[in-house]
């Protein structure tokens, strides 16, 4: 018998092509074998700035012209590399030290080979998308060579060679082809080729290759300011060269399941998934929603936590039910209870540490006596992860953990960080540069957290300067909201119009500009908008038709007009989805030329705007309602006092003043309306920090004032709103960009119900948002006017919270926004600081027949990936603008004490929350803190009442008013300023 | 195997009969009774598939196997999913046995396709063949173990025959061959979750295990093959051509497989690990019986000249009743005798036997 073997490099032909054979197990549980051709080239270049060869070889693209070479000419050289050098990292490198890379100085010219950028996406996909952002940057240098595609940088894989091996390899082959190839090109000083990588055992072939390798250590040490960079190499690296780990220490927490496991359990609905969260004030308590239950389940302790960090995406299995529990009623806080822990030792006996095993056993002896109440909500501990959410953290080092007497050695250190954010744990860090850090916010990323290591490992990313300041703080709360605040790029700033502030409204009729657009020049628009407003969006008209009937407009900015679809400049803005408005700082959506000039609806110019116009009568019914682009000069920027004063004014009797009252008058039956049919008025605390103009430095804190003039912009902007989405979904019933509100669940409203009916025999009724409003409406105490506002306060929190959705996600009942009891809703009137303003306006102006449908809008794929993103960064944004209100409220009461009244909204048994109306803001008040040693104190549940014994006795309520001191506070030890209160009086 | 008429008169299968007949049997290519027709084989022509294999005969005819393997959900005969059982064995009620649960694995997760070129694949014969190929393989039981991933899941395993020729002789012998080859190739990812998990597997191909493990303990039985034996008169005679077919008393198709018993190290004869079984034997209908019979020139018409009606019907009755005439083709009757059984079966499986000789020639093939 003949065997026939065919040889895989027979002919000519054969050499360059290749494939690639891998198993793909689909969604559905299919499995394939896959079987992919690889087609080699030789023309991919090494886009080296050096080589003329591969530059005139490079693909073309249409217009005969091949992307720009990145790598310098003359690239940065270290004492081993004095001729200069180019880096290929292996991914290792990059898993390691992302952060490295990012550095500003030094980490230029680096080939980043294709076989790395794939590994890195299959290991972490947000590092994949940090490295794709970097080779996108013209000023780092990254160039991503396609080395798999290159015949001769392919690699085969051999027979019984790993996947990692051989992708290794393929980076020793790279770097070898580079070096080579750089060496023909006969460059008076060809820059060495060098790897990059951590992996002993690759950097020990490459040198046998005579090849250039460093280790990463090795690389950073020889850099000008490796003290500071080598902190930021992942701390698992350092743990393989002998870092925190003891060989013989027992794994403290358990195993995680496997994937499969997990992924059975949770299909047979043995195991649960959702994501983690940690209760703001126990961070030992978490809890998880999930499908299969109405309440969320609770996880306690930090065994059944098991590693989990709030925001993971986790899988949970239920315990039995002897071990449920009701959510805890104690305040616990991380950094008193785990104060005096060494970041040095792992002592393992003390893994449950006594004090934490003492908070729970109150806890269990609390719920056993409460038990029988059916208050009991199912309990879960962690079985595995399924998604890691970690981002980076800011934080401060804590200076206990901080080993004063070594500073000098600048010897690694073990110290803890304590993040800002208290749902996150301490995380364990190791630098050499203890003393500079101290006292200074920082910026870190959690690397692990293995199942022996009490807490997770880190390392530092960077600083951002001393605790306090304002830029520090500012940075801080950005980062901790995830929003965008670089400068936009190059490539976003070409996207605006050239002629610059210089654009005007073409004078000529002919212009392009001025297709389909109605010449409203001649209203008599004006706008109304907060003091000092810049960004004006909208602006409003009112006249009386001949025929009695009320002609009304809301002219929006026509953002539209100068934010193409799917240009860089969109694409920013779609990330960025929202302006975000800190106290002393707007972080713009789009670029300052629009959104204060060319959009903004500035008086007495002519601008683009688009224009609902509605015909009301007497009533304020809509008798017929169109939209159009249109051309507008506003007349006047009013604020909403100036407004307010004009209308009041009774000499004023100008067309202008005649047409606001018309609409002040229109608006406030539309109110009746709105309110009539159900929407709510809620409540959050508001306040205005007032900055002294020169210094910017907050002088007072003030409620908001709500004027007539508010809520008449207000009104007139949910009608718009109304009418858009009606006319966009009926155009785009699949794809129509709304915001709904949902009801929220009845469960939600249980506690509030309870609170009210025992301590002071009110009915809260929820079955539908009118009669939740005609309910809150009765929540009144004659002796106090502030209460209905906290009850509506507390409400608001029980609330869901509203989202923007593409309308082919739900069904039509689905759509209605609860908040406003409006059935369709979305945003218009907005589109220079929020996103989704911009796609209606695009859709409406595709609905009226103003432009063609871009696939983008239409595309519902692309329009629900939108519609997450802005979700978020919506609330990141109201989240970051709270922070830094809290932030100022802080400044502004520097050195100053308050006393002032304040409400107690919530109870535990070892303190409560109050919140102090005049400043917006909520404390907490322990017990501990009342007298020393802590009094001993007594919770009821039942009636919501703690009542402590002993010399300072008191009785405190829900809802009962108190005063408290004021003041702020520099918490000694962690260095923290906060705003603390203290009770004067119950 | 009706339908593979030859165009030989009686007279020429006469003359083939009696030289087969002889003592040793001159066959019309000349190979010896025991010999095979040289044939070529490779394996992994078909970069999609899980296992394939092609051999061509030197005659010409050639055939290609692939064989695809699916995930599928195990259902209960009763009905119901093994879910419960799952449900229990994840709550900590303990695993329960593998090997007890092996036995669950069912026949009919291999599915057998076999093509042939002109003919209908509802065709009978098309459909024996088929069945006959499947039947060795299932017949030892293990090879449908080997498909159980766990008790919820299995493998299904779809094996395609293609005859990419005309079947120039019957093609048995080939499609075995090709099959035996192609399973030997087949590989099925590597399992990464543990017992009644929803089956999760490593991507990498390179890491996936053989349907039939190579060496050590693992490596049990091989893939059966089916020879194609026929007897003609006393001789015996392996892998016959369409014309020795066509003349054949008997043709019988034997399966059988080698098991490879773990022997202890020291034992270092490698040949002596081969034990062969007869898995199955199957007599086929040769296309002999319906050769049309030979005349006698004592009866023959056209060479007497005389035509008496009464002669006629007597002549028939005559050559009904009449011994075998030397020379005079006629189509063999009757089942095979038990003595030709016996040889034959001696024949497959006496040590340096045939069947020794092709494994041998197929372990030769390179497997990719």
């Amino acid at each position: 018998m003949t065997s026939l073997k065919r040889t895989q490099r027979s002919d000519q032909a054969a050499l360059n092509i290749s494939n690639k054979v891998y198993v793909r197990s689909t969604r559905s549980g299919k499995v394939q074998k896959i079987v992919r051709e690889v087609y080699l080239r030789t023309d991919i270049p090494c886009s080296s700035n050096l080589c003329r060869t591969c530059l005139s070889q490079a693909p073309r693209n249409a217009a005969n012209e091949a992307l720009p070479f990145v790598l310098s000419e003359r690239p940065a050289g270290t004492r081993s590399f004095p001729q200069g050098h180019y880096l290929v990292p292996d991914t290792n490198a990059l898993l390691n030290a992302m952060d490295l890379f990012e550095q500003s100085s030094s980490f230029y010219d680096v080939i980043i080979l294709q076989t790395v950028l794939e590994e890195l996406k299959n290991r972490s996909f947000p590092l994949y998308n940090r490295l794709v952002g970097l080779t996108k940057s013209e000023d780092k240098r990254f160039y991503v060579f396609f080395n798999e595609f290159r015949q001769e940088t392919y690699v085969n894989r051999e027979t019984g060679e790993s996947v990692n091996d051989r992708n290794d390899r393929a980076v020793r082959q790279a770097v070898k082809w580079y070096g080579e190839h750089l060496a023909l090109t006969k460059a008076a000083k060809i820059p060495a080729v060098v790897m990059l990588s951590d992996d002993r055992d690759n950097l020990r072939k490459a040198r046998e290759q005579g090849l250039h390798a460093s280790s990463l250590r090795d690389y950073v040490s020889e850099l000008e300011d490796g003290e500071r960079l080598l902190d930021m190499i992942a701390e698992s690296q350092s743990q393989a060269q002998g870092g925190f780990k003891q060989a013989s220490q027992q794994p403290i927490y358990p195993e995680y399941y496997t994937a499969s496991r997990m992924m059975t359990g949770v299909k047979a609905g043995l195991l649960h998934q959702g994501i983690f969260n940690v209760s703001p004030y126990n961070y030992l308590e978490g809890s998880i929603k999930v499908p299969a239950f109405p309440k969320s389940l609770l996880i306690l302790g930090r065994e059944n936590i098991n590693r989990a960090i709030d925001g993971d995406v986790v899988v949970v299995e239920l315990l039995p039910q002897d071990q449920w529990k009701s959510p805890s009623t104690k305040i616990i806080e991380e950094d008193t209870i785990t104060k005096n822990e060494n970041a040095d030792t792992e002592e393992r006996q003390d893994f449950v540490s006594d004090k934490e095993r003492k908070a729970l056993q109150e806890e269990v002896k609390r719920t056993q006596k409460a038990s029988g109440e059916n208050q009991l909500q199912p309990t879960a501990k962690v079985v595995g992860i399924v998604k890691r959410n970690w981002r980076q953290y800011v934080g401060h080092i804590d200076p206990s953990t901080a080993n004063k007497g070594s500073s000098q050695g600048r010897k690694l250190d073990s110290v803890f960080l304590i993040p800002m954010d208290k749902k996150i744990p301490k995380i364990r860090l190791r630098t050499r540069q203890v003393s500079e850090l101290l006292g200074k916010r920082l910026l870190v990323t959690v690397d692990s957290w293995d199942r022996d290591s009490r807490h997770p490992v880190g390392h530092l990313v960077r600083s951002l300067g001393e605790l306090e300041t304002k830029a520090a703080e500012t940075e801080a709360l950005l980062l901790e909201w995830d929003v965008q605040y670089r400068p936009f790029p190059k490539t976003v700033l070409d996207c605006l119009p050239k002629e610059g502030h210089d654009w005007k409204v073409p004078a000529s009729k002919e212009d392009p500009g001025w297709r389909d657009r109605e010449d409203l020049r001649e209203l008599l628009i004006c706008s109304i908008d907060p003091p000092g407003c810049q960004d004006i969006d909208d602006a409003l008209h009112a006249r009386l038709l001949p025929n009695g009937n009320y002609e009304v407009g809301v002219h929006i900015a026509d953002v539209s007009n100068f934010v193409k679809p799917a240009n860089a400049m969109d694409t920013e803005a779609s990330i960025r989805g929202t302006t975000v408005y800190l106290v002393d700082k707007r972080i713009d959506m789009l670029p300052m030329l629009l959104g204060t000039d060319l959009c903004s609806l500035k008086p007495y110019v002519e601008r683009f705007a688009f224009t609902v116009i509605w015909e009301l009568n007497e009533n304020a019914d809509i008798v017929n309602v169109r939209f159009t682009k249109s051309v507008i000069a506003s007349r006047e920027a009013f604020s909403y006092e100036q407004a307010q004063l004009r209308i009041d004014d009774k000499s004023q009797q100008d067309d202008l003043t005649k047409g606001m009252r018309m609409l002040l008058m229109l608006s406030k039956k539309l109110k009746k309306k709105r309110m009539d049919a159900g929407a709510l008025s809620l409540s959050s605390p508001e306040i205005k920090v007032h900055m002294e103009s020169e210094s910017s430095d907050p002088i007072d804190v003030k409620t908001k004032e709500l004027l007539d003039t508010n809520s008449l912009v207000e009104e007139f902007m949910l009608f718009a709103n109304v009418s858009v989405a009606a006319k966009i979904y009926e155009a785009f019933p699949q794809t129509a960009i709304l915001r709904r509100h949902a009801a929220p669940p009845k469960t939600n409203f249980d506690e509030l119900a309870d609170q009210l009916r025992i301590k002071r025999g009110l009915e809260l009724r929820t079955d539908s948002s009118k009669a939740l409003a005609d309910s809150l409406d009765k929540c009144v105490d004659d002796k106090d006017s502030f209460f209905n506002t906290l009850v509506r306060i507390m409400a608001t929190r029980c609330m869901m919270s509203a989202e923007y959705f593409c309308s082919g996600t739900q069904s039509y009942p689905e759509f209605r926004h609860y908040g406003l009891a409006s059935e369709i809703y979305t945003h218009f009137t907005s589109p220079i600081r929020r996103y989704a303003d911009l796609l209606a306006h695009r859709q409406l102006a595709a609905a009226i027949g103003y432009e063609a449908v871009h696939p983008s809008v239409r595309s519902r794929g692309r329009l629900e990936a939108v519609c997450k993103n802005i979700n978020v960064r919506h609330r990141n944004a109201q989240m970051a603008g709270r922070a830094s209100i809290a932030y100022y409220v802080g400044q502004a009461l520097k050195g100053k004490v308050a006393e002032e009244e304040a409400f107690v909204m919530k109870i535990f048994s070892n303190g409560f929350v109050v919140l102090v109306p005049r400043f917006g803001i909520e404390g907490l008040i322990r017990l501990r803190d009342l007298a020393d040693p802590e009094p001993e104190s007594e919770y009821d549940a039942e009636t919501y009442t703690l009542t402590t014994k002993g010399e300072k006795s008191i009785k405190v309520e829900l809802f009962q008013k108190v005063v408290v001191r004021v003041h702020d506070d520099k918490d000694e030890r962690t260095g923290k300023r906060g705003v603390k209160m203290e009770l004067v009086s119950a | 195997m009706a339908n593979q008429q030859t165009l030989l008169s009686p007279a020429e299968l006469a003359y083939l009969h009696t030289s087969l007949s002889l003592s040793p049997p001159i066959r019309p290519d000349g190979r010896t009774s025991k010999q095979f027709r040289p044939l070529t084989a490779e394996t992994g022509i078909l970069p999609g598939t899980n296992g394939s294999a092609r051999v061509c005969l030197a005659d010409g005819t050639e055939a290609i196997v692939g064989v695809k393997a699916e995930i599928e959900k195990t259902v209960d005969l009763l009905g119901g999913e093994h879910y419960q059982e799952y449900v229990k064995s994840a709550s900590g009620a303990g695993g329960g046995d593998a090997e007890e649960d092996r036995r669950q694995a069912r026949g009919e997760w291999l599915e057998m396709t076999v093509e042939i070129p002109g003919l209908r694949d509802d065709d009978a014969g098309t459909v024996f063949l088929a069945e006959l190929l499947r039947e060795a393989l299932l017949a030892d039981g293990e090879f449908a173990k080997k498909l159980w991933i766990n008790r919820r899941f299995h493998w299904r395993l779809y094996l395609d025959i293609i005859l990419i020729s005309p079947p120039l002789s019957y093609p048995l012998p080939l499609l075995s061959l090709t099959t035996h080859l192609a399973l030997l190739s087949t590989r099925l990812p590597r399992l990464k979750s543990e017992g009644d998990e929803d089956p999760m597997f490593d991507d990498d191909w390179e890491a996936s295990p053989f349907l039939y493990p190579r060496q050590g303990a693992a490596a049990g039985s091989r893939p059966p093959i089916t020879l194609l034996v026929v007897a003609v008169g006393d001789s015996i005679l392996f892998d016959p051509s369409k014309e020795e077919l066509a003349v054949a008393d008997s043709a019988l198709a034997v399966s059988l497989c080698e098991v490879r018993t773990q022997k202890a190290d020291e034992s270092m004869e490698v040949d002596s690990g081969r034990e062969l079984r007869l898995v199955s034997m199957r007599t086929v209908d040769p296309p002999s019986r319906l050769t049309p019979p030979g005349v006698p020139s004592t009866g023959n018409l056209a060479a007497s000249g005389t035509f008496d009606p009464s002669s006629q019907k007597k002549q028939q009755q005559q050559r009904v009743e009449e011994f075998p005439q030397e020379g005079v083709w006629k189509a063999p009757l009757g089942g095979t005798r038990f003595a030709v059984l016996d040889s034959i079966i001696q024949a497959v499986l006496e040590k340096g036997g045939v069947a020794d000789e092709v494994l041998d020639g197929l372990e030769g093939v390179d497997l990719s």
